[in-house]
C-alpha cells in the first residue's frame, strides 16, 4: 500500500516515528517532500484566506501528493502532553483538508491524545489495523518506531561562533527551510551561532514558566517562553530571534510574554507569509546580526579594561 | 472593593444587579464604542483578537471612574481566551493602573479550592448574609435569561411586525431603563413588563420574512459594537434572526458541561462536519449552521474575529455545509480596521440574494 506522508508542520518534530511506523508495517512511503514554490502556491490557492502560512503550505503538501497514494496520513493532533493544548487549527486539520481539497485518496486521520503512553499506543493501533491484521506486527512496528523516535537527535546547537542566537518558533517555521528562507544558513553565514529548545533540558523550560500567573496551556507556548527566558536570563545566547508566522494566534500571546520576561535583551521576531520579500527579511537579520556585534565588541572592551 | 467587568452583551445588566444586591460598588463601563477600540488597540498587542482589545478600552474607562477590581471569566484552552488574562494584567501593569484581577477559571483546571478562593475575594467584601447572597445571584440569573430572552424575541418578530420598527424601540427601550433601574427586583419588574409589550407587537403571520442565523466567535456576534449593530441593521430589513450564543446560554451551557449533557442538539448536528470540540465555538457555529437549515431558515452570516483560530477552522468547512444543505452561508471578519460602508454593502447583497433566490424558488413551482 502506497502512503502519503506530509513532510510538513508536525512532521519536522515526529518524522523518525512516522517513516519508521509505516515501513514497518510495510507500506510504500511516499513523501511529499521538501517544500517548494509550486506547494506553497497551491496551498495558499486552496486553503482559507485567513490561515497561517504553515497551514497553507500544509495544504499545499496534501495537493501534491493526492494523486500519487492510496491513503494519506493526517492524523488530528490534539495533545501532546498532559493538560496541554497544540493549536485548535491541528484539532481541526482533517476537516480543513477535507473541506478544502477535491478529490482526496481516502485519510488516516485517527485523534491522537499523545499525552500518555496508553493513548499513543492506541492512536498506533488503531492505524496498524487499516492496513494489517497482525498484530504482533503492529506491535513490533510501534516499538521499533518510539524507539527510534526516541533515540533521535533533534535540535541544532552551534559550536565555535562567537556570537549565539537562540533560534525559538514552532518546529515548523524553524526547520521547513524554504518557509524560513534558510534562515539558519544565513545566520550561519553572518557568523552567527544557532541554538534550539529541544537542546536545553526540558527542567528547565519548566521551571521558567512556574513564574507566571498561569501556566501556559498550549505545549508550543511553554517550550518557546521557558527557553527564550532561560537563555536570556542566563545570558547563555547573545540574542532571541523568533520565527513566526503571520496569524499566529499563540505567538501573539507568547511573543508579549517572553517581551515582558527579558525586558532589553536583543529580540528579533521574523513574521513570514507567502507575501515575505527576501530583501528586507534579509536586512533584518543582518542589522540585528551588526547589532549584536557590537554590543559584543563593547562588552568585551569593557571587560578587558576591567 | 469596586469593581468593574468587561462588556459582553447583556452581562451588564446580571452583573450590576447582582454587585448592587451584594452590597459591592460596581462600575458599569460605558457601552462599547469608538473610543474603547481606540484605547485598546493602543495599548494591546497588534495582533492579537479583537475581543482583546476592546476589553482593555473597557478596563481603562472603568479605572478612570474608580474601579479597582476587575472580575473576568477564563478558561484553559485550546483558544487564547484563556490567556487574556495574564496578558491583561500585564498591560495594565505597565501603564501604572493598580487592579485586582479576578479570574473565574474552572474549577477543573485551577482546583476548587482555589476557585472558592477567587470567589471568596468577592464574598467576603459583601456584608450580607448567605442566603442573601445566594438569593442575589438567582435574581442575576434570572435577568440574565429574561433580557436574552426578550431580545431573542424582539429579533425574531422583527420579520413579523405590522408596525416597522416597534419591536426594536422596545427593545431599545427596555435596555435603558433597566440598566437605569436602582435596584434587582425593579429590574426585573421592568424586565417582565417589556417581555409582554414586545410578545403584544402586533404581528402579521401571513408575512413570510427572511430568516438568518447568526452564528460565529462569541464575542463579536453577542457584542453589537463589534459587529457593527448587524442585529438592529437585520431587524430594519425586516429579517428575523436567531442567535444561539448569548450569555445565558454561556452559563447553561458551562454549568451542564461537567455532566456532557450541555448542547446535545448542536452536537448531533455538526457531527457530520465536526466530531469534536476544537477550541472557542466552532463546533457550535457548524451545528448551528445546520439546525438553522432543519428550521427552516433562509441564511446563516458567521461573524469572527480577525486571526480567530478556531472560527478560521468552521470558515474551512462551512462552504461544505452550505452546499450540502443548500443554504447561503456568508462569513464576516471583523477587525479594527474593518470599513462599516464595505461591510454593510456585504450584508446588503447577502440579503439579496437570499431574496432572489426566494423568488426564484417560487416562480420555479
Ligand atoms: S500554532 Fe500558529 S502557526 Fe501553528 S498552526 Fe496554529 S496558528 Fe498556525
Ligand atoms: S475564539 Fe477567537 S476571538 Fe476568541 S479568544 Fe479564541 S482566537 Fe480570540
Amino acid at each position: 500500500m502506497k502512503i502519503g506522508i506530509l513532510a510538513s508542520l508536525l512532521y519536522y518534530k515526529y518524522q523518525s516515528f512516522i517513516n519508521n511506523f509505516f515501513y514497518e508495517l510495510g507500506c510504500e512511503i511516499i513523501s511529499s517532500g521538501e517544500t517548494n514554490k509550486r506547494i506553497l502556491d497551491d496551498g495558499v490557492k486552496y486553503c482559507v484566506d485567513e490561515a497561517c502560512l504553515p497551514i497553507k503550505v500544509f495544504h499545499g503538501h496534501v495537493y501534491s501528493l493526492r494523486k500519487k497514494s492510496d491513503m494519506i496520513f493526517i492524523p488530528r493532533i490534539m495533545r501532546l502532553h498532559k493538560n496541554e493544548f497544540i493549536c485548535p487549527k491541528f484539532c481541526g486539520l482533517p476537516e480543513m483538508i477535507k473541506n478544502s481539497i477535491p478529490d482526496l485518496p481516502p485519510m488516516i486521520q485517527d485523534t491522537l491524545y499523545a499525552d500518555s503512553k496508553d493513548g499513543l499506543k492506541n492512536w498506533a493501533f488503531s492505524i496498524g489495523e487499516k492496513i494489517t491484521n497482525d498484530k504482533i506486527k503492529i506491535e513490533n512496528a510501534f516499538s521499533i518506531s518510539l524507539k527510534k523516535q526516541i533515540e533521535s537527535k533533534k535540535g541544532i546547537k552551534d559550536k565555535n561562533y562567537k556570537i549565539n542566537v537562540a533560534l525559538a518558533g514552532h518546529p515548523y517555521n524553524i526547520y521547513d527551510d524554504f518557509l524560513n528562507m534558510n534562515v539558519v544558513k544565513k545566520l550561519n553565514r553572518l557568523n552567527v551561532g544557532v541554538m534550539t529548545e529541544e537542546k536545553l533540558n526540558e527542567e528547565y523550560i519548566n521551571r521558567q514558566v512556574l513564574k507566571l500567573y498561569k501556566k501556559p496551556f498550549w505545549t508550543f507556548a511553554r517550550y518557546t517562553y521557558g527557553f527564550t527566558s532561560y537563555l536570556a536570563e542566563n545570558k547563555l545566547v547573545d540574542g532571541i530571534v523568533y520565527i513566526s508566522s503571520f496569524a499566529c494566534g499563540i505567538d501573539s500571546v507568547v511573543i508579549e510574554l517572553i517581551k515582558d520576561r527579558i525586558g532589553s535583551f536583543p529580540f528579533l521576531i521574523l513574521k513570514i507569509d507567502e507575501h515575505t520579500g527576501e530583501a528586507g527579511f534579509d536586512t533584518r537579520i543582518e542589522a540585528f546580526a551588526d547589532m549584536l556585534e557590537r554590543r559584543k565588541a563593547i562588552e568585551d572592551n569593557i571587560s578587558a579594561s576591567w | 472593593m469596586k469593581i468593574t467587568f468587561p462588556h459582553l452583551g447583556n452581562v451588564c445588566f446580571a452583573a450590576k444587579a447582582l454587585f448592587n444586591e451584594l452590597g459591592i460598588e460596581c462600575v458599569v463601563p460605558p457601552p462599547n464604542n469608538k473610543e474603547a477600540l481606540e484605547i485598546g488597540t493602543l495599548y494591546s498587542p497588534e495582533e492579537i483578537c479583537l475581543p482583546f482589545k476592546i476589553m482593555i478600552g473597557n478596563y481603562i474607562k472603568s479605572i478612570e471612574e474608580g474601579a479597582d477590581t476587575i472580575i473576568i471569566t477564563g478558561s484553559c484552552g485550546p483558544c487564547r481566551f484563556g490567556e487574556y488574562c495574564e496578558l491583561q494584567m500585564n498591560i495594565l501593569k505597565k501603564l501604572n493602573k493598580k487592579v485586582d484581577f479576578i479570574v473565574m477559571d474552572v474549577p477543573s483546571d485551577i482546583g476548587i479550592k482555589e476557585m472558592f478562593s477567587r470567589i471568596g475575594k468577592i464574598s467576603h467584601s459583601s456584608s450580607k448574609s448567605k442566603k442573601e447572597k445566594i438569593k442575589a445571584l438567582y435574581k442575576a440569573l434570572k435577568i440574565i435569561n429574561m433580557i436574552d430572552d426578550i431580545e431573542a424575541d424582539a429579533h425574531y418578530i422583527a420579520g413579523y411586525e405590522k408596525n416597522t420598527g416597534e419591536a426594536k424601540r422596545f427593545l431599545n427601550k427596555c435596555k435603558r431603563d433597566a440598566i437605569n433601574s436602582k435596584s434587582a427586583d425593579e429590574m426585573i419588574n421592568i424586565l417582565t413588563e417589556y417581555k409582554r409589550k414586545i410578545n403584544s407587537v402586533e404581528i402579521d403571520k401571513q408575512k413570510k420574512p427572511l430568516k438568518i442565523a447568526i452564528i460565529g466567535e462569541i464575542y463579536t456576534i453577542i457584542e453589537p459594537f463589534s459587529n457593527f449593530y448587524i442585529e438592529d441593521k437585520l431587524m430594519d430589513y425586516g429579517v428575523s434572526t436567531k442567535r444561539t450564543l448569548s450569555p445565558s446560554w454561556w452559563v447553561k451551557n458551562t454549568a451542564l458541561s461537567p455532566l456532557r449533557i450541555n448542547s446535545l442538539d448542536i452536537k448531533k448536528a455538526s457531527k457530520e462536519y465536526l466530531p469534536l470540540c476544537i477550541g472557542g465555538h466552532a463546533r457550535e457555529c457548524i451545528g448551528e449552521a445546520v439546525i438553522a437549515k432543519n428550521e427552516g431558515f433562509d441564511g446563516a452570516i458567521q461573524i469572527f474575529p480577525m486571526g480567530c483560530m478556531p472560527e478560521i477552522v468552521s470558515k474551512a468547512i462551512l462552504p461544505t455545509v452550505s452546499k450540502d444543505l443548500n443554504m447561503p452561508i456568508m462569513s464576516l471578519i471583523v477587525d479594527e480596521m474593518t470599513g462599516e460602508a464595505g461591510y454593510l454593502t456585504r450584508i446588503e447583497a447577502f440579503i439579496d440574494l437570499l431574496e432572489r433566490r426566494r423568488k426564484s424558488v417560487l416562480f420555479r413551482s
